[in-house]
């Protein structure tokens, strides 16, 4: 979706579409999250199963980007979005070829 | 010795009012868990590292004072692109107008 792109180009990583979309995905979901707390939390009193399919319903009418559950970790490396390894933002291959040239800080290579 | 159950009611309430937090004896959800909640967007939308200063904001910046800099990747780059061109594999020509209507074979 073009409207939540950024007018610059803002990515300092391997970029392709998908790493894009998912950066725009995370720039919509920071912008809205307050919008979506509301619905989110109904109020004490009124707590009934009708409020509750209201706020469920303003949920869903928000635009898919501004959920949480659009976005995905990606490998900053290659762009790929399975096998990725959260602490180091790679996915597993990328993350072994930087293990071993040793671009990674504390992370060697196990032998014994 | 029991207390009956609305003097310590009472003494709640009179606890909430004095450290200021929300008197509710029965318990009723009020969404407050979500509210208290730190927001999460800032730290899913830093996932992605940021766009750094470029070889070609280094050039920008020093070109007035007579520096220049090898920017070999880009360098690279444009020979490959030149030499694509040349065996005829370049990338085609970016239209100017919208394709127009099909003309019938």
């Amino acid at each position: 979706m073009s409207m939540f792109r950024s007018k610059k180009f803002d990515l300092g990583c391997f970029t392709n579409v998908k790493v894009i979309r998912d950066h725009s995905k995370r720039k919509a979901f920071e912008a809205a999250e307050p919008e979506r707390q509301v619905p989110s939390s109904p109020p004490a009193k009124d707590a009934t199963t009708r409020t509750r399919a209201v706020a469920q319903l303003q949920l869903t009418q928000m635009h898919c980007y501004t959920r949480p559950t659009q976005i995905r970790n990606r490998c900053i490396m290659g762009g790929k979005g399975r096998g990725v390894l959260r602490d180091f933002k790679m996915s597993r291959f990328n993350f072994r070829m930087q293990a071993v040239l040793g671009n990674i800080p504390g992370v060697k290579k196990a032998s014994w | 010795m029991s207390v009956p159950r609305a003097r310590l009611l009472e003494l709640v309430k009179a606890q909430c009012q004095l450290f200021s937090t929300t008197f509710n004896p029965e318990g009723v959800r009020t969404g407050n868990k979500i509210l208290r909640q730190r927001l999460r967007g800032p730290a899913l939308a830093a996932y992605y590292p940021r766009k750094m200063v470029t070889i070609r904001d280094l050039q920008a910046e020093f070109a007035p004072l007579g520096l220049w800099t090898e920017d070999e990747k880009g360098d690279d780059r444009l020979e490959h692109i030149a030499a694509r061109k040349a065996r005829g594999k370049g990338a085609p020509k970016k239209k100017s107008a919208p394709p127009g209507p099909k003309a019938k074979k």
